[in-house]
This record gives structure tokens, C-alpha cells and sequence, in this order.
């Protein structure tokens, strides 16, 4: 049996744990990549039996020695089917990464979107679950390295139409991810400009230096 | 009112996660969510609704959750509406006893063990006691000999210490096959509790005494020949051990520093079973054993909610 698994070695590899944070990191042109967790063991076509995500949760890195920077601790966690379009959870999801754990809870009571009660609940539950499985001190001083949403079921239903004829209704639902990683936030995490008082004034002394009088000397 | 609105401040003041978790409704000034969903003339709104086949979509509450994580009303519920009748409960269970579920007169270790020497008045004492209780333990070492002929106290010390310290290294690789051969079923749970996602670094390094047997004893399971006996072994040792948690972290113990480790291993074996052998079961813990290392991890307290003063207060 292991030589026949030998024999057919599953084309497709999964990626490197660091290679995939770097190429999400790019596409979402966020400054920071994630050091915290580094790859599983490869996992062929066939499906594990635990989803891939929740398994990170399951591998134990090896000891440290005590020269070496502390590893931060990293929970993840999912809330399936909720009823939700990911279309518009995806918002919420993107408003939400790079924040702080409380800073985001208190942000989000000022989202006025029906996902928020989703998303709030998944952040308070990978919160408990950090605190009480993996070995984090303090509830505080965590962050939300990821945060992403995916399709879950779509149910359809019908709809009249004129002529009788029918259309589809779709009924959605979505799958939110959630990734908490022990520590502070990194500053500026979505590589916003940095608009500070010297930068904007060397701005405006540009523009007016660029000034052209029209028909003078 | 006034007294009750205070009170519930107060309460609020203790415990801000009330107030987190009820902001799950939203603040009243965001009152935008419905904003430009409604169609400008009511007139037809029915006949609108009417255009939509009513589809039944799965209940939330029950969607994500296994049959055992149902509540029985639920449950109950469910198989009402699928027209299901309740099975008949199942309650026949095999049992199987492979070892005794405690330590049948336990040994008492002397106070001060480990420390006190054999010369002062005190260790003396010790001394003398534990030959007044020997005889108890020679019956029994009497009766393992009739199901063992070939029983011998120094090559069972050695053994014992050979079954110490496999199952100890069992456990830190995680052989649960090998573990259970070193530890009875009893014993199981309190040694695999919490070490799935651990590292342990374990070293047995010497013994500072040679260890000893110290109490002996043997009882029967609900029929007469069917006898179980524990042995109590002394263990006086050096040992390394290093805990560290999932991400590689120390949690406890250090790699290099050595400590001395006194110890009372209780040994069972079941007598009467020819395939019996002797296993860890327990550990006897003294009372007069000084208070463990304080928790290294800071946690909080959960206030404690007052229940007295707040029926006091609707009473008034």
C-alpha cells in the first residue's frame, strides 16, 4: 500500500506556509507577513478528515532554546454557514484584520451591517479558545492576523415571474476564518500613507513651488 | 428605582462584559440599515410577496451542531416533526475490571521524610513504627508468593524502577500502547490529561537512596480468588524535567537544573490473572507535603455577583 502511495505522488503540492502568507501578503498589498506559522506536513488531494484549517491548531513546534525570540502563540478558528452573503461579509472581514482584538470589538459596534454579530462572535470565541487551550496570557494582547470569508451552501428557491416563467432566488450563506495571533498589532498594517505634519508640509511647498502664473515672465 | 438603577450600575461596573456582549444590538445612532430597502409605494407589497415561493431554510441553532451536542428537547422536537420514534435506551454494559479503582489502605508516610536522619529521637520513632507495621505487609508478601513462586524483593525493586521510568518515558513520546502495558486504567487518565499538546523533556538520573519497598497489600474483588495486591515503593531520586507548550515555549521546569524528587509509586498487579503484571496505579501524596509553586500564568478572577443585596433592593 505505501508504494502504491509512493507511486502516485499527488501532482498539485501544497504551498509553503511562509510562500502563501507572502503572496496574500502581495494581493492584499498589506506590510507584514507572517513568521507564526510555519507549514504543516504536506497534505496530498485527498481531504483530511479535520478541515486544513482548524488543524493548524493541532501541530506542536519544537522546543526553544532560551537565546531564541519567543514564538507567539496563534489560534484559528471558523464559524460555518452563517446566513450571510460573503459578498458583503467580505467588508467586514477586511475592515477587521490588523486590528487589535478589543480595538476591533469596539469598532465593530459602530458597523451597522447584520454580519458584525457573526464576525463579533467568532473574534470573542478564537478569544476564549487562545486563553484556554493555547497557552495565552493575557486576552488582551492579542491581534487578528486573518480574517477572510468564503462561499458555504447556497440554497435556491424560486420566484414568479411574468409569462410563466421562473427565477432563481439564492438563498446565502458564508464560512468567516478567523486567525488570532498573541502580541501587538504591527503600525500601519494595510501600508496606508503616512500623512504626518512635516510630510504635508514638504507637500504644499511642492505644489506651490509648481505654481505657474499663466502669461507672466 | 433609584436604589435598583445604582445597584445595577455597580453590578455593570464589575463586570464591563455585560456590556460587551450585549453590544450586539446596535448603538442607537445606527439606525442606517435599513436606509433605501423599501420601496417608495406600499400599495402592492403584498402581491409582491406573493411572487416569492416560501422556501424553509435549515434553523440555525441546530445547523452546525452534532446529535450530541443537541439538547433533548431539541431532539425531541426534531423527531416529532419527522414522525420518529424514540429507540429503546441500550443499557446492558461488558465490564471488565483489570484493576481496583483506588489505593486500598493506604501507606502514611512519616512526617519529615526525605530530612530527618536516623540518629535524632524523631527518626528513631520512624523507625520503630515502621517495623511495627511490617508484619501486615509480610502476610501479604506471603500471599503474592503463593500465586508467584519465584517472587524476590531485590530483583521486584529493580523491576519496579525499570516500570518507573519506561512509563514515564512512554508518556513523554506519547506511546499510548506502551503506557498502558506500564499503568493501569485508573492511573491512565490523570498521566495522558493535558499532555497531547505538550513537550516534555523528562531525565531520570540517579538514585539518592536505593528504593525500597515500604507497605504491602492484597484484597479480593467480589469473588475470593479473584486478588488484586499493591506494592508501595520509595523512590528517592534526581530528576530533569522541562515542560513547554505547544509553540515550543517553557512553561515549566528548566532543561539543566536538576531536583530531587521523593516519591511513594504505588505498584498493582491482578494476582489471580495469569496474565497479570505490575503496573503503576497511583501515588501517595502525604499531608504534611509543603504547598506546590504558585500557577506562573496570571488569570482572572470572575467577580462574584451579589445576589443578597440585589434582592434586597427589589424588595424595597
Amino acid at each position: 500500500m505505501n508504494a502504491l502511495k509512493k507511486l502516485f505522488v499527488p501532482i498539485v503540492k501544497v504551498q509553503h506556509q511562509l510562500t502563501r502568507n507572502t503572496f496574500v501578503s502581495q494581493i492584499r498589498n498589506v506590510n507584514y507577513i507572517s513568521k507564526a506559522m510555519p507549514p504543516l506536513e504536506e497534505e496530498g488531494r485527498e481531504r483530511p478528515e479535520k478541515s486544513k484549517w482548524l488543524a493548524h491548531n493541532d501541530k506542536i513546534y519544537p522546543p526553544q532554546t532560551p537565546d531564541e525570540e519567543r514564538r507567539p502563540a496563534f489560534v484559528c478558528h471558523v464559524k460555518k454557514d452563517i446566513k450571510y452573503s460573503p459578498k458583503k461579509m467580505w467588508y467586514i472581514a477586511c475592515f477587521v484584520r490588523g486590528m487589535s482584538v478589543d480595538e476591533a470589538l469596539i469598532q465593530l459596534n459602530y458597523v451597522p451591517k447584520k454580519g458584525v454579530i457573526a464576525v463579533r462572535q467568532a473574534i470573542l470565541e478564537a478569544q476564549e479558545l487562545a486563553v484556554e487551550n493555547h497557552n495565552v496570557e493575557y486576552k488582551s494582547n492579542l491581534w487578528i492576523a486573518e480574517s477572510f470569508v468564503n462561499k458555504g451552501n447556497y440554497i435556491k428557491g424560486i420566484r414568479r415571474h411574468a409569462r410563466g416563467r421562473v427565477g432563481e432566488v439564492e438563498y446565502k450563506y458564508c464560512n468567516y476564518y478567523i486567525r488570532l495571533e498573541e502580541g501587538q498589532p504591527p503600525a500601519n498594517y494595510y501600508n496606508k500613507p503616512v500623512m504626518d505634519k512635516e510630510i504635508l508640509l514638504s507637500k504644499w511647498i511642492e505644489q506651490m513651488r509648481n505654481r505657474k502664473v499663466i502669461s507672466s515672465l | 428605582m433609584a436604589s435598583l438603577f445604582n445597584q445595577f450600575m455597580k453590578t455593570a461596573k464589575i463586570n464591563p462584559a455585560i456590556f460587551s456582549k450585549s453590544a450586539l444590538v446596535f448603538p442607537t445612532n445606527c439606525n442606517t440599515i435599513n436606509r433605501g430597502y423599501k420601496h417608495w409605494n406600499p400599495k402592492f407589497k403584498k402581491l409582491r410577496a406573493q411572487k416569492i415561493i416560501k422556501v424553509e431554510l435549515p434553523d440555525p441553532d441546530i445547523m452546525n451542531k452534532s446529535p450530541e451536542e443537541l439538547t433533548k428537547e431539541q431532539i425531541k422536537k426534531q423527531m416529532k416533526e419527522r414522525g420518529i420514534l424514540p429507540s429503546r435506551p441500550w443499557n446492558e454494559k461488558p465490564v471488565y475490571i483489570s484493576c481496583t479503582g483506588g489505593i486500598f489502605e493506604p501507606y502514611v508516610p512519616p512526617e519529615g521524610d526525605g530530612k530527618v536522619s536516623a540518629i535524632t529521637t524523631q527518626g528513631a520513632k520512624q523507625k520503630l513504627e515502621f517495623i511495627e507495621k511490617k508484619s501486615k505487609s509480610m502476610m501479604a508478601i506471603r500471599k503474592i508468593r503463593s500465586f508467584e513462586e519465584d517472587f524476590d524483593i531485590p530483583e521486584f525493586i529493580n523491576e519496579a524502577q525499570q516500570i518507573y521510568i519506561n512509563s514515564y518515558s512512554a508518556m513523554i513520546n506519547k506511546d499510548r500502547d506502551k503506557l498502558i502495558q506500564n499503568i493501569t486504567e485508573r492511573a491512565y487518565p490523570e498521566v495522558v490529561s493535558n499532555i497531547a499538546d505538550k513537550t516534555i523533556h523528562w531525565e531520570f538520573l540517579e538514585s539518592i537512596e536505593r528504593p525500597r519497598i515500604v507497605h504491602v497489600r492484597c484484597t479480593d474483588v467480589i469473588t475470593k480468588e479473584n486478588i488484586f495486591s499493591q506494592i508501595t515503593i520509595r523512590f528517592h531520586s534526581k530528576q530533569k524535567l522541562a515542560v513547554y507548550d505547544r509553540f515550543g515555549r517553557l512553561m515549566h521546569g528548566s532543561e539543566t537544573l536538576p531536583k530531587d524528587v521523593l516519591e511513594y509509586v504505588v505498584f498493582e498487579k491482578h494476582l489471580s490473572n495469569k496474565y497479570g503484571r505490575w503496573r503503576i496505579h497511583d501515588k501517595v501524596i502525604p499531608d504534611w507535603m509543603p504547598p506546590k509553586e504558585p500557577l506562573k500564568k496570571t488569570y482572572a478572577i470572575e467577580p462574584v455577583p451579589q445576589h443578597d443585596s440585589v434582592e434586597k433592593a427589589v424588595a424595597v
